[in-house]
């Protein structure tokens, strides 16, 4: 469960970039965090992966109260997070094998189990012969793919995604969408910021809409089978 | 064990992967240290020159009257516990005859029909190293006046305040070049591999997100700035041994007389450890510094 109380964020230039935002998310959800460019949605998902530090309020995360923890619990915490951005955020001069298996290095996981876990990983997005390629050897997709098995690998409690979808044409975009349903399904909180009305019509779940830095709605998704009609 | 052969590893791999930086700040450590070095050279030996020439330094003291033995002696033995004598040798009147007939050479026949006691003897006093300067040589001129027995003194007053001054502008040139090298050396170096991290921000940041601890990021940086540096320095030890064996060596042994090209030599096992440390050293640092600015969690 995380929960956000009264939860603020002023950067140091002076610009408010969230209010006064209060809200929960249940263990296993799928929440989109949608709104304009400019909205406070990057700065949401970075306060909960501790990023940045709330000007105000306070956030619980399974419980614990993330606002003043030390960096070394900070790695810890994100120890159980999978991040996916919309730049990928790979390593261009690491193969995918490496890219993929650094979450469990960090970890310091025996050499074997990370292999195996690395194998299976890529195995699951598709791109298990291309491991010895580096992520410039890849299109936009793959790379995609390769972030996303980056952040299944370690079996994350939370996966958070800023735009994963932004650099990608519409059949990847869905392709990445649907990886992330079944990390869903399989227990994994997952929170998607975008913009992309398309992906949400598609793929409809719990949304939060930002808008100045404010939550100016918190819709459901509606239900299954109206949703099938729609689609 | 698992952590240990991932930073080694990790440590070889970065440097492999990123072979442009990993060469440029090699090679600039190595210019930056070899400078320093050569510099260090340069001054060691004139250094040693100068100790060479000091040896020189000495005071004589001229007996008018020749003394008893037993009356010799105990102006030796009192001579040698003044502070910083280092040797006291009485030279007779026969010995200084011999010694001027010696220096004159082919005219050595103008001493022919003279007789050894037109010249006194002397005694010969060596100073310990530290005070071989005209401070030192006039302090223990005015302890010998002390003894009423002793009028006369050479000590070449206008030769030590030549090297006087020679070795005052040695050592504040070489300070302040030196500091100033110092200081350049740092600077380059610090420079250089605080350029190699911020080329390498965003590997720092991707490490932070997967949940790597700040020591597990930095580690690997601080070993490869530390091998980075420690190669340079070595390839700084090599170039400067070139230019010591080309233009030192080899280009003075053509200018100078082989005594004095064969007293120049290069930096003692000494120096050369500690250049290897201070490039390691250098490194370290200079990768801490930057990675306490971008590792944050």
């Amino acid at each position: 469960m995380i929960q956000l109380f009264n939860v603020g964020k002023i950067y140091n230039n002076g610009v408010p970039a969230l209010h006064s935002v209060s809200v929960k998310i249940p263990s296993g959800d799928f929440v989109y965090i949608t709104g304009s460019s400019g909205a406070g949605k990057s700065t949401l998902l970075r306060l909960l992966y501790c990023a940045e530090k709330p000007s105000r309020g306070q956030i619980l995360m399974g419980g614990r109260n993330t606002t003043r923890l030390k960096p070394r619990d900070i790695a810890m915490l994100r120890r159980d997070i999978g991040f996916v951005f919309q730049d990928f955020k790979l390593l261009n001069n690491r193969s995918v094998f490496e890219n993929v298996a650094l979450p469990l290095q960090v970890q310091n996981l025996p050499r074997q189990e990370i292999a195996s876990r690395v194998y299976q990983v890529l195995q699951y997005v598709g791109l298990e012969y291309k491991l010895r390629r580096t992520p410039l050897e890849l299109s936009g997709g793959e790379q995609q793919r390769v972030a996303v098995a980056r952040a299944m690998v370690v079996n994350p409690r939370l996966l958070l995604a800023d735009e994963p979808t932004g650099n990608l044409d519409h059949d990847l975009a869905v392709e990445i969408m649907e990886m992330f349903k079944r990390i869903n399904e399989a227990g994994t909180t997952v929170m998607v910021a975008t913009h992309d009305q398309e992906i949400l019509q598609q793929f409809p779940a719990r949304t939060l809409t930002l808008h100045d830095g404010n939550i100016t709605s918190d819709s459901a998704p509606p239900p299954e089978d109206d949703n099938e009609e729609e689609v | 064990m698992e952590k240990i052969r991932y930073f080694f590893r990790r440590t070889l791999l970065s440097m492999r992967q990123s072979p442009l930086l990993c060469t440029a700040t090699i090679g600039t450590v190595a210019v930056a240290l070899m400078l320093l070095a050569f510099f260090g050279l340069i001054v060691m030996n004139i250094q040693n020159l100068a100790r060479e020439w000091s040896r020189d330094i000495q005071v004589v003291v001229y007996i008018d009257q020749v003394p008893s033995e037993e009356k010799l002696k105990e102006w030796i033995d009192q001579i040698e516990h003044y502070p910083n004598v280092e040797k006291v040798h009485y030279i007779s009147q026969q010995q200084a005859f011999e010694r001027f007939r010696k220096r004159l050479g082919q005219n050595a026949d103008l001493l022919d029909g003279l007789m050894p006691e037109i010249l006194p003897a002397a005694l010969e006093i060596s100073l310990s190293e530290q005070a071989r300067s005209r401070a030192g040589t006039e302090q223990l001129v005015k302890l010998l006046k002390s003894n009423n027995n002793f009028h006369k003194f050479r000590y070449g007053q206008e030769w030590l305040q030549r090297y006087d001054a020679f070795i005052f502008l040695l050592r504040l040139i070489g300070s302040m070049a030196g500091g100033f090298l110092i200081f350049a050396t740092l600077f380059i170096i610090s420079n250089t591999i605080k350029l190699t991290i911020y080329a390498r921000r965003e590997e720092l940041e991707i490490m932070g997100l997967i949940g790597a601890t700040p020591m597990f990021i930095k580690a690997p940086f601080m070993a490869e700035g530390a091998l980075q540096g420690a190669i340079g320095a070595l390839l700084a030890l090599g170039g400067c041994h070139l230019l010591y064996y080309f233009f030192l060596k080899k280009g003075l042994t053509a200018l100078l007389t082989t005594t004095a090209a064969a007293n120049i030599h290069f930096l003692p096992l000494s120096y050369q450890l500690g250049m290897v440390l201070l490039g390691l050293i250098l490194g370290f640092i200079a990768s801490l510094l930057p990675l306490r600015k971008f590792v944050r969690l």
